[in-house]
């Protein structure tokens, strides 16, 4: 190997003596002391910002102008906040509720909140006594005004301001974070406290730089100057000496490209350990996952340089080198980019986000907006809304009312806000009907959800739980049950449709015709929420802003009372996943371990640690106590209750296909539903997952295009564009990044990691063995 | 027997080897045939000068004894292996006609590097590299970079990274090439001095007088085809007789073609003819060829018989460049004949 080392040495030394290495290190000294000034400052959340914490307006509106109007409500927490209302906005408020048009900005009822927070004499203990309190704030209203300072103080009160008036505000963090240049504040504060900042700068900030500095620039750099290294050594004063002396012509070759990569590595180790130290000593973040972009940004340059020296070796040129190379870059950022249409036009919006089994036949939602269902005679997914990539509409996951009929919705412009660009109706779809949407009931605005609780239909809207009879939906929608009349089968509803009340009701999101709210007085939904129902579907668990609630249907059906309640540990702005098997309700939530819990108590039983690579996508009860959990990285792994301890559980290895999209779980069939693959879908047993069945649709013309051509070009010319989100995995440590869309709802986009790295690694050892191959058999 | 037998051995064996390139191209394949079925042997000790005019092949044999360029047919083998395998290349050091070594290097870092190339240790190196800097004169300046060293100081440097891992066989391209008359002469006396200590030296040069002076057997080349091959001596024997210049003093020029005439009767096989290219003022002179003594004295005996004073005579042998022309000139006209 003496030789070998000796010439990869050489190398580093002519690298070094560069003067193109010195003027690229420069840069990078001048990069880093542009970077290095940047710092930050943790603060407690306490002003409002305008419309991004204030996310449901019109409740707002409404809450306040109720709390105005309703001498019932003089003394309560918000009767109180809103006769501390500026006159401006008590004059609007009074305004809207007799039906006048809205004109102050949100600005305005956010600085109005703002000042509230400076002066809390709206403030009445007992007011806020019936509220329901964050633990954060139970907490701080224990302690002495004396022991608060200021910002402590303003952070109590917007957490009043809150419990006065929930579902009103978007989650926040309790601190917040202002960046600072050279000890100057930054004018706009971040909204998140320092895990987040930490992951927004792992996930997004920093991967960014790399792919910018060392996946484009640094790239280019090393390209332009490596390119001359081998026509130089093919130079006959050159060659001739080094193919005398005892040396392998392969070894001489491979040991020159290693050489070669020295450039790139000499100016990627000093740019990653800048950035590390800036992280660390600025920031706070010592994040030695960075230092995996040396090795990663030489692996990148490595697939360009392997082009370069073929093209160097065959026309012993640097110019047409660096040509051919450039060429090749062309055609990996064109099949890339190729590749990223058929992803987000072809294969995107086709991928399935849930699955609804009805009898034998099998719905899904996808992405793209779309309902479709399988049809076994033609196989293949036949559209009931089709999938598109520039949907705004946002389907309802469908919900199985009974063997043959399931409920959703499509929301007109929903991808954008919650609300949509307008009321949604309910849509039943009945095999009598060949399956065919019959519009219903209007449903409350901001739907998200529908969850069938026996004989009736709940919906999770904006903060609300309304509830409505499945009958009367069947009857809206004209499905009337033998011997049952439609008048009889309306659910019986105050009348809310004229006046202040109506007015008010509507501002504050609640239910139109048909539908009554079912939580109890106070509470509401916030976001980050999730809702499952028991298997009795008498019991409903909700993971609200972390707390932990059961709530117990009334005998009657009409309302539901909370039975029992939990504060979770951790930042209540991070989503999770929630299910029940049995007596067991399993939380699972980003960077936090597995909670098992009592179904009847709430009380802990067992934690499971879960990578925090692994974000939590989605979990199903299998009964037995058992779960099907399903995380970003596209597995599903079983979470048991351990063999011989009691109540303790276990995470197992990976069960079923990869590339999971949705699971769902059919307790009569006893079959776990996994699509995977964007719209394939296995069946397995739920006790040995062994698979009893499968759908494999026909493809396509277009998807038989991606499957047979777009893939395999990108597979054989190295999609080194992907190669940012493996560093972005590697930097953040996590195996996917969630997403928060204009509609509130998370999505979790998987990172692509392995692919782009055997792609390149495949692509540069078939050139090194071209190179080898030619260089060794050429006579020079 | 068979250590006496593998002394013997030539270190360079070349039998019947042939190169043909083939260059593709738009308009077809063209063949160039660089070596034409060549065969020569160098052995122990030997300083063996390839000569011949550009595009001769001369490169191209080198090359193969090197393992630069697989031979198209025949074989090439240096101690005793495949010419080129890693044994024959480990024994081998060669200096470039034109060696490029890389600009960040000082000579000391060169040697080192290619002394590592020749699996040397640091230790080994270090020694070696002491001895040949001096021995090349460049001690003192074995710090400074390359850039700043002249054609000269590179060639001597050169000389000594082909020497840093002791080699048996030098392969030395134009090594005088750049070198001023002081350094030609120590690099001639270095060659002297490795082939006294039982190095095999091929040597390939222009310079034929420097080939003259060193090599103690030669191999003229030309149209990928070895023209001539053996001593120095051996080469123009073959060639040519010895030419024999006789200045005498007749009394007329009627004088002289009479004595040209009879002596051609008398004594053909001696070519007695006047001179065409003249003589000194006062003179004639006389041009013969002679390939024994005895010839030498039957001129001077016709001459002097004649009653004519000699006022010089002059036995010339032709020199190595005669040779070279000779057979290079019969080489060019036979390519171009054919």
């Amino acid at each position: 190997m003496k030789p070998y080392l000796a010439i990869i040495r050489d190398s580093f030394h002519a690298a070094l003596s560069s003067r193109v290495l010195w003027i690229a290190f420069v840069a990078i000294w001048l990069v880093l002391a542009a970077l290095a000034p940047f710092g930050y400052q943790e603060d407690l959340t306490a002003d409002f910002r305008g419309a991004r914490d204030l996310e449901n307006r019109s409740r707002l509106r409404g809450l306040l102008a109720q709390g105005l109007k309703d001498p019932e409500l003089a003394d309560t927490a918000v009767g109180r906040l809103a006769a501390a209302m500026p006159e401006k906005i008590a004059e609007e408020l009074a305004d809207v509720s007799e039906g006048g048009e809205t004109t102050l900005r949100t600005s305005e009822y956010a600085d109005a909140l703002n000042k509230c927070l400076d002066d809390e004499s709206w403030y009445d203990k007992e007011a806020w006594a019936s509220t329901l309190r964050l633990a954060e704030l139970r907490e701080l209203d224990e302690l002495p005004d004396g022991e608060l300072d200021e910002s402590m103080r303003r952070r109590r009160a917007r957490l009043r301001i809150e419990a006065a008036m929930p579902g009103v505000f978007a989650t926040r963090s309790a601190k917040s974070i202002t960046l600072t240049y050279a000890g100057f504040d930054f004018p706009a504060e971040l909204a998140v406290d320092k895990t987040r900042f930490v992951g927004i700068i792992n996930q997004l900030v920093v991967p960014l730089i790399i792919d910018w500095l060392l996946g484009f620039i640094l790239i280019f750099l090393g390209i332009l100057v490596t390119a001359s290294m081998i026509p130089d050594m093919l130079q006959p004063g050159s060659l001739h000496l080094l193919l005398s002396k005892p040396v392998s012509r392969s070894m001489l070759l491979i040991s020159k490209f290693i050489g070669g990569c020295a450039f790139v590595f000499l100016c990627v180790i000093q740019l990653v350990v800048g950035l590390y130290l800036v992280a660390g000593l600025r920031l706070d973040i010592w994040n030695a996952r960075l230092l995996w972009c040396i090795p990663v940004s030489v692996f990148l340059f490595s697939v360009f340089y392997s082009v370069s020296v073929l093209a160097g070796m065959r026309w012993r040129s640097p110019i047409l080198a660096i040509g051919v190379t450039t060429m090749f870059g062309g055609i990996c950022f064109v099949v890339g980019i190729i590749g990223g249409v058929f992803d987000g036009f072809v294969t995107g919006p086709a991928r399935i986000k849930s699955i609804a089994v009805v009898g034998d036949v099998t719905f899904a939602s996808t992405q793209g907006s779309g309902l479709i269902r399988f049809d076994k005679d033609s196989n293949e997914w036949v559209e009931i809304f089709g999938s598109d990539a520039i949907s705004m509409d946002r389907i309802i996951p469908p919900v199985v009312i009974d063997d043959d009929t399931i409920f959703t919705a499509r929301t007109k412009g929903g991808r954008m806000n919650p609300f949509g660009s307008g009321s949604a109706d309910l849509l039943v779809l009945s095999a009598d009907n060949a399956w065919e949407p019959e519009p219903s009931l209007s449903l409350p605005p901001a739907t998200v959800r529908l969850y069938k609780a026996a004989d009736s239909l709940l919906t999770l809207s904006g903060s609300n739980l309304n509830q409505t009879d499945i009958a009367g939906v069947l009857a809206a929608a004209g499905e009337e049950s033998a011997g049952e009349s439609r008048e009889e089968k309306t659910p019986q509803t105050p009348d809310l449709t004229g006046g202040l009340l109506g007015r008010l009701s509507s501002m504050l999101g609640v239910a139109p015709t048909g539908f009554t709210s079912v939580l109890p007085r106070g509470m509401a939904v916030a976001p980050p929420r999730v809702l499952i129902l028991s298997a009795s579907e008498r019991e409903l668990y909700l993971l609200s802003r972390a707390r932990l609630l059961r709530l117990v249907r009334s005998e009657d059906g009409r309302s539901w009372t909370q039975a029992a309640e939990y504060e979770l540990e951790g930042d209540p702005s991070i989503a999770g996943v929630i299910a029940v098997s049995d007596a067991v309700v399993m939380v699972s939530r980003a960077e936090q371990p597995i909670e098992l819990f009592d179904s009847k108590t709430l009380e802990p039983i067992a934690q499971v640690d879960l990578s925090d690579r692994l974000l939590p996508t989605s979990v199903v009860g299998l009964g037995e106590s058992r779960f099907m959990l399903l995380t970003s990285d596209g597995r599903c792994r079983l979470v048991i209750p351990g063999v011989d301890v009691e109540n303790a559980f276990i995470l197992s290895e990976q069960v079923g296909p990869t590339n999971v999209e949705a699971i769902a779980f059919h307790a009569e069939q006893n079959l776990v539903y996994v699509a995977h693959h964007t719209d394939q879908v296995d069946l397995l047993n739920a006790d040995d997952f062994s698979e009893q069945g499968a759908i494999s649709p026909s493809l396509s013309v277009w998807r038989r295009v991606d499957k047979y051509v777009i893939g395999p070009l990108r597979f054989v010319i190295p999609q080194t564009g992907e190669l940012g989100e493996t560093i972005g995995s590697i930097v953040s440590g996590k195996s996917a990044i969630t997403m928060r869309d204009a509609s509130g709802e998370e999505q979790v986009v998987r990172y692509d990691i392995l692919r782009p790295v055997f792609s390149c690694s495949l692509f540069i050892g078939v050139m090194l063995m071209i190179n080898c191959i030619y260089f060794g058999t050429r006579d020079y | 027997m068979n250590s006496k037998s593998s002394t013997d051995a030539p270190i360079v064996h070349v039998e019947n080897v042939a190169k043909c390139y083939s260059k593709w191209s738009l308009r077809g394949n063209r063949r160039v045939h660089a070596l034409k079925g060549i065969s020569l042997e160098a052995a122990r000790g030997e300083v063996f000068g390839l000569l011949g005019p550009n595009g001769a092949g001369k490169t191209t044999l080198v090359k193969v004894l090197l393992g630069v360029v697989r031979p198209t047919s025949g074989k090439a083998s240096v101690f005793g292996r495949v010419a080129g395998s890693k044994f024959a290349r480990s024994k081998i050091g060669y200096l470039p006609e034109t060696l490029r070594v890389d600009r960040h290097h000082t000579a000391r870092s060169a040697l080192r590097f290619y002394g590592r190339l020749s699996t040397m240790s640091t230790q080994q190196i270090d020694k070696r590299s002491d001895e040949l800097l001096e021995l090349v004169g460049l001690q003192g300046r074995d710090r400074e970079p390359l850039k700043r060293f002249s054609k000269g100081m590179n060639q001597r440097l050169g000389l000594a990274q082909a020497l840093i891992h002791d080699p048996d066989l030098l392969v030395l391209d134009e090594p005088t090439d750049g070198l001023d008359p002081v350094g030609r002469s120590e690099v001639r006396k270095v060659i002297e001095r490795l082939s006294a200590a039982g190095k095999t030296i091929f040597l390939n040069s222009h310079i034929l007088q420097e080939v003259e002076v060193v090599c103690t057997r030669v191999a003229v080349l030309a149209n990928g085809e070895i023209r001539g091959s053996g001593t120095i001596a051996d080469l123009a024997g073959k060639q040519d007789a010895d030419v024999v210049l006789v200045d005498v003093c007749f009394d007329d020029e009627g004088a002289a073609k009479q004595f040209i005439e009879g002596a051609s009767e008398s004594h053909p096989d001696l070519a007695l003819a006047l001179d065409p290219n003249g003589s000194p003022r006062g003179t004639h002179r006389l041009v013969g060829k002679v390939n024994q003594q005895h010839s030498v004295d039957q001129i001077v005996d016709l001459v002097r018989a004649g009653g004519v004073s000699i006022t010089r005579l002059d036995v010339k042998r032709p020199s190595l460049e005669d040779t070279f022309m000779k057979l290079v000139g019969k080489a060019t006209r036979e390519g171009s004949g054919s």
